[in-house]
């Protein structure tokens, strides 16, 4: 994917991967905001509802302005809830675009992903459309101003004879039936959201719905903190006898509203629209012609022992586990293709390495790894970097002139562990992963797996015959050179002091898997 | 991690915070000019342009019962021309028709006009463009009142015509409605307004007094 990225998208990705690295600095990749915007989105519409359900209560269709007024002279609770209500929807709709451009850049947005990128599309219209009605449940010339736009583009659609816009003209009082529509629409379209969001990550398996503890506290946090220090206040009252000079935008969510004040309704919506359907079409737009998308891993059903391990941990339930067909008692693995994004996870579980991508099971990452300590410019005894093309590959020249022999691989959560026993005990110094932050795993669960394979003996483990010690993984991304750097100095040292490798004559690997009980899958 | 990149970490999230409050009410201006606002908004029924006829005995005995009518009437609406003037000069000018595909529901209007604050003389003309029926047609309420007599006076044939009691009446009285509710032929305002910056002025239709009036808001 990476060789055959679009420029925007190439710069895109540099532009995240830099300020994922600056953010892995300062906060640590547990801790990175940038990789866990998905999960912050939902804490803060969790937010959302708690205050909302909150200020339900206080609010008044008969009397919209004046109850929220009351609200907000609280000086306590109300004007609190009021405030983190408000600033935890932007900082949604933060989240949500850093997530989507986080999504963009990695060209995770195509494909098999396509129903992920267009409901998460979907549920950002209904955040901005949600965040719309509240801001005319208010009624303050704010509100106002987002409902005579609103209307004006509404009634550029040949669908309703009288202009929505009368409603607002002054000829008579606004009823308190436009304010419960609102009320309405404000309540039943985070239901739409929520039923978006299962859409969302419903081809996921385990996925990951909220951060690490501390980040939501410190997101409830900071989001109360900031309606405490910086208290919301009323816009005037609204008369329909008097246009405002100026109003108090929330800009997250009326970006739009001078550029379609500029133009005719009819203009504003087209334009609306067409940006709406650009995003929803991003997963066609983005897809460069003439590249396939990538082949979906096959069985080899000869080799498949039914040990359900490729099943478990494929992150996208793209594997499942059928009676077998050929007389053998077990079950037999069988990719859905729809579903596969050709991530290789699979190759890395299979211990019999009969599962993976065209070309990448585990039998031909060994014959690679052959091939790549037969080459003739190599010496025996070097450190082996294991990088991910898509992060420390991309800086693999560095590494080298560190002295170690850089190995790349698709994805260090696909590498199958028969590769490092193999490089180990044909005499290299040590083999050294260097994988991905786990929340930056483009194949989500990558780094996760490799790590419980290397080193908790999870199935298709490192075998007890490697010696440990030579054995490393460690984290760093595609702008992190000096942490892979880093990790490759203490990894050199620690190998150092074991002395000289010695290299088997003759290394044979085993294909042994072991079924796994069904009550036993995590 | 270092104690630097910890405040350096908590210092620009501090700073999104900020950023995030600042961008959650930034001052937007709304409207820049000291312009004054015309706003044109009224809902009337338009008059109906039709043709009527007299349906004969033998027509009517071909009919279904619930379908008999002694006048029947086709037609549409009419349309109209508003043309908003301030001194003299034309703002807007539109030809304004009844709403739905058909044109013959309640026609609307709604217009904001942007105009130079100070005083203004305005003129709006809202005009019919269709003329009324002609005297040559049969007038629908005319015809039905003497149906209504004829039923009334000759209840035996009434009986034989199939056309149901009542049914003359009840539709003259609806025709002789939607007449008296249809926007006039011609309505007129004119007026000399002060107006301030940013004041909004609204000519509506008045439906009960059947004439445009210029609202505004209290001083």
């Amino acid at each position: 994917m990476a060789l055959t990225a679009r420029p925007i998208t190439r710069l895109a990705l540099r532009a995240l991967t830099a300020a994922d690295a600056t953010c892995n600095r300062l906060y640590g990749w547990r801790f990175n905001p940038l990789y866990q915007s998905g999960t912050i989105v939902l804490v803060l519409l969790l937010i959302l509802l708690g205050t909302g359900l909150w200020l339900i209560f206080f609010y008044r269709v008969g009397e919209p302005y004046a109850s929220v007024a009351r609200i907000t002279a609280d000086p306590w609770i109300g004007n609190w809830m009021r405030g983190a209500h408000r600033y935890a929807s932007d900082a949604a709709v933060l989240a949500t675009l850093v997530h989507a451009f986080r999504m963009f850049a990695q060209g995770r947005s195509w494909g098999p992903r396509t129903l992920a990128w267009v409901t998460g599309v979907v549920v950002l219209a209904l955040l901005f459309v949600c965040g719309w009605t509240g801001y005319v449940m208010v009624w303050d010339t704010f509100g106002e101003a987002l409902a005579r736009e609103g209307a004006r583009m509404l009634d550029t659609l040949p669908v309703l004879s009288e202009p929505t816009s009368r409603a607002f003209a002054g000829e008579r009082p606004i009823p308190s039936v436009f304010f419960f529509i609102m009320l309405f629409a404000h309540v039943g379209l985070p239901l739409g959201m929520l039923l978006g969001l299962w859409l969302h990550v419903s081809r996921l398996a385990r996925p990951a719905l909220l951060p690490p503890r501390p980040l939501v506290w410190t997101l409830v946090f900071a989001t109360v903190a900031l309606a405490i220090v910086r208290p919301i206040g009323m816009a005037p009252d609204v008369s329909p006898f008097r246009v405002p000079e100026m109003v108090n935008a929330d800009l997250f969510f009326a970006f739009w509203l001078p550029l379609s004040r500029s133009m005719n309704g009819a203009a504003a919506l087209t334009g609306a629209a067409v940006t709406l359907l650009a995003l929803l079409a991003v997963p066609v737009l983005s897809r460069r012609r003439g590249i396939a998308a990538p082949a979906p891993s096959m069985v080899d059903e000869s080799l498949c022992t039914g040990c359900r391990q490729c099943s478990i941990d494929c992150p996208f339930e793209a594997i499942v586990m059928l009676p077998r067909t050929d007389g053998r008692a077990d079950e037999v693995a069988r990719v859905t293709p729809d579903r596969c994004v050709s991530c290789g996870i699979c190759a890395g579980s299979c211990a019999p390495m009969g599962v993976g991508p065209p070309g990448r099971t585990g039998r031909d990452q060994l014959s690679r790894a052959r091939a790549f300590l037969d080459r003739p410019e190599r010496q025996s005894g070097e450190i082996v970097a294991v990088c991910c093309e898509r992060g420390c590959a991309r800086y693999g020249s560095s590494l080298e002139a560190d002295g170690a022999a850089v190995y790349s691989v698709d994805c260090a959560g696909s590498l199958h562990t028969s590769v490092i026993e193999m490089l180990v005990r044909r005499g290299e110094g040590g083999v050294l992963v260097l994988a991905c932050p786990p929340r930056d795993c483009w194949n989500r669960e990558g780094p996760r797996w490799l790590t419980e394979r290397v080193y908790h003996d999870r199935e298709a483990e490192l075998q007890a015959r490697v010696d440990r010690r030579r054995v490393s993984v460690a984290y760093a991304n595609a702008s992190e050179p000096r942490a892979a750097r880093q990790a490759l100095r203490e990894f050199a040292a620690q190998v150092a002091a074991l002395g000289g490798a010695v290299a088997e004559s003759a290394v044979t690997i085993e294909t042994v898997c072991e079924p796994v009980p069904a009550e036993e899958e995590r | 991690m270092s104690v630097l990149e910890r405040v350096g970490g908590v210092a620009i999230a501090g700073s999104a915070a900020i950023a995030i409050a600042w961008v959650s009410v930034a001052p937007m201006r709304l409207y820049e000019s000291p312009d004054a606002v015309v706003r044109v908004s009224l809902g009337a029924r338009p008059e109906r342009i039709e043709t009527c006829r007299e349906v004969s005995d033998e027509e009517l005995e071909t009919l279904q019962p619930q379908m008999r009518q002694r006048v029947v009437c086709e037609g549409t609406t009419a349309r109209y021309r508003l043309e908003v003037r301030r001194g003299g000069a034309l703002l807007a000018s539109q030809e304004v028709r009844g709403g739905g595909l058909r044109h013959d529901r309640q026609l609307y209007v709604y217009l904001e006009l942007r105009v130079r604050s100070g005083q203004s003389s305005l003129d709006v003309r809202f005009v019919r463009l269709d003329s009324a029926p002609t005297p040559r047609e049969p007038e629908p309420e005319r015809v039905a009142e003497r149906e209504a007599e004829r039923e009334e006076h000759d209840v035996d044939n009434r009986a034989q015509r199939g056309v149901i009691p009542g049914r003359a009446r009840r539709e003259a009285e609806e025709s002789r409605r939607g007449r008296a509710e249809a926007v006039p032929a011609l309505l007129h305002l004119r007026t000399n307004v002060t107006l301030s910056p940013r004041e909004v002025v609204l000519v509506t239709y008045d439906a009960d007094e059947r004439r445009l009036v210029a609202v505004r808001g209290k001083p």
